[in-house]
């Protein structure tokens, strides 16, 4: 891998892209292969949408190479609720991220690579970055049994899957991503994709499920370096250009004008919970109130992120009908997360009269809610 | 408005028949500009438009001073299975080109771009339970949004079906 010093590595490519935001037809870089010194998953969901929406692709390619710390990355139309366990990943401090493109939910850590393939429109073609990625593979390690499904998976020993796809369609522009499983933590992988959350009834779009392995298992010599520099190869010879990954710093405002407003964006609660389809919780759950066990109902509608109906059905006179009443009507209209509603439970708690009895039954209520969150 | 609705329907009911002449009945709609001075622009193409296409594969066709928008055959072959459709809420205001909502198809988003500029007044609401409705019948059942025409002048800039069957013959070739 020929790796230039940083600092060339962004002049050049604040060259490149001028030109192209310019509208140059620059034929001396009909390709450029670019790689992330960032491991923040928002930093380069951002580098993908910069070029989505800044670079002029007509004739020119990119391949944009990274990896993120561990992350959970939702698709565009998916429920976080319905496809991870976000209890899990708030304790191990997993982030996670909604990607612009469409598709299922994926984990990443340092263990995967992702590769995006931008094109124009008119070049789209995932089958083809696909069979790229498997003769990058066989290059490397002729034994190796991966192939491409019809799905645009690729699998390895015809049974396990080691890469997914998503790609998002743009005006012109259209980008294609594959991750690739090399060492990621498979025991965090699969505790983390499992939805705890009962009773959800959306339209998003859901995941499936695949049995998973690490092409590291297979070959315990590679390493995540010799993958990606044969990917850049294997992809500097389909399209004749130089094979020379340049290195780059997503939070460049030089290179990248306005690249900080776009990751922000990408970690906002509006854009990770809020884009949720409007889906529906319709639960109950099991409450032990000394030594007594009591059975609540819950539906919960949820819209934008946001409570939109809720109906708590306790047995009767188990809490003043006010006091519940008084809860469902604060949740209506808050955001549907565990902290904005420990902070309103507080908040009411507040304004109740100083009663023992009550304040223990409203907090053990508030916190069974909360674990549907 | 009721006034104003019975005017529309006279309008649409007479649009057919005289071209340019019954522009004054529907003048009083605000936000219209006044289309029986403009020839080349007919009133009747205002209320009612045959479907016509953008080179992004939306259609659109208007009625009532209404544009019904929907993705073209080509689009949907091309996007195979929908699986969800994206649509934005009811008054939301649009400009010709911006992105108005996406459709997911085979782990695929594919953006959509409003034909025309105008505000949203209804959306296809049993696309949420069949957004396979898209692939089934895309110029009917699978429409996505319907939406107000502010600036009929634009529906000029769009291709009419021939032009289109031409377009994708030039892309496909």
């Amino acid at each position: 891998m020929v790796i230039p010093s940083s600092l060339k590595n962004c002049f050049q490519l604040f060259y490149v892209l001028k030109i192209s935001a310019a509208g140059f037809k620059y034929t001396a870089n009909r390709g450029l292969i670019l790689q992330s010194v960032s491991s923040d998953v928002y930093q380069n969901l951002a580098v993908e949408d910069w070029i989505h929406d800044n670079m002029n692709l007509e004739n020119r390619q990119v391949l944009f190479l990274w990896r993120n710390s561990p992350t959970v990355v939702i698709g565009r139309h998916q429920n976080p609720w319905q496809e991870c366990n976000l209890k899990i990943m708030r304790k191990k401090n997993i982030k996670l991220a909604r990607r612009r493109s469409g598709g299922g939910t994926v984990y990443h850590d340092l263990g995967n690579i992702n590769f995006t393939f931008f094109t124009s429109k008119k070049k789209y073609e995932r089958m083809e970055n696909l069979k790229l990625v498997v003769r990058a593979l066989k290059g490397l390690r002729p034994q190796l049994d991966v192939r491409a499904t019809d799905r645009y998976d690729l699998l390895l020993d015809g049974n396990f899957k080691i890469s997914g796809t998503a790609a998002k369609l743009g005006r012109t522009v259209a980008y294609h991503h594959c991750t690739l499983l090399c060492s990621a933590d498979r025991f965090i992988l699969s505790s983390v994709l499992k939805s705890p959350y009962k009773g959800i009834k959306s339209n998003a779009t859901p995941s499936m499920p695949a049995l998973v392995k690490n092409l590291f298992e297979e070959d315990p010599t590679l390493t995540c370096e010799m993958v990606m520099d044969a990917v850049a190869a294997e992809y500097a010879r389909c399209h004749q250009i130089d094979h020379r990954i340049t290195l780059i710093n997503p939070a460049d405002e030089i290179v990248f004008p306005g690249i900080n407003n776009k990751t922000k964006e990408l970690q906002t609660w509006e854009w990770i919970y809020g884009k949720t389809p409007k889906f529906s919780i319709s639960t109950c759950f099991n409450m032990v109130y000394e030594q007594s066990l009591l059975e609540v109902k819950v539906d919960i509608h949820v819209k934008h992120g946001r409570i939109e109906v809720c109906n708590i059905d306790l047995p009767e006179q188990w809490l003043p009908p006010a006091m519940c009443n008084e809860l469902e009507k604060n949740l209506i209209g808050s955001k549907f997360c565990p902290s904005e509603t420990t902070a309103l439970a507080s908040a009411l708690l507040r304004i109740c009269p100083q009663n023992y009895e009550l304040h223990s039954k409203w907090s053990l209520l508030c916190e069974n809610v909360m674990t549907l969150m | 408005m009721a006034a104003l609705r019975a005017l529309r329907r006279l309008g649409a009911s007479l649009a057919p028949r005289c071209p340019g002449r019954c522009g004054p009945l529907i003048s009083p709609r605000a936000g219209w500009p006044q289309a029986a001075s403009t020839r080349s622009l007919g009133t009747s193409a205002l209320l009612f438009s045959a479907r016509k296409f953008t080179d992004k594969h939306e259609w659109i066709s208007v009625e009532n001073g209404i544009g019904t928008v929907g993705i073209s055959n080509f689009a949907q072959e091309a996007l195979g299975d929908i699986v969800y459709c994206s649509l934005p809420e009811i008054g939301t205001k649009l400009n010709k080109q911006d992105e108005f909502g996406a459709l997911e198809s085979v782990k695929a988003a594919s953006e959509l771009y409003s034909p025309l500029t105008g505000e949203v007044t209804e959306i296809n609401a049993t696309l949420a339970d069949n957004p396979g409705l898209v692939n089934k019948s895309c110029y009917e059942d699978g429409w996505l949004i319907k939406m107000t025409v502010d600036n009929p002048s634009e529906l000029n800039e769009l291709m009419n079906e021939d032009a289109y069957e031409k377009f994708i013959k030039s892309i496909e070739d």
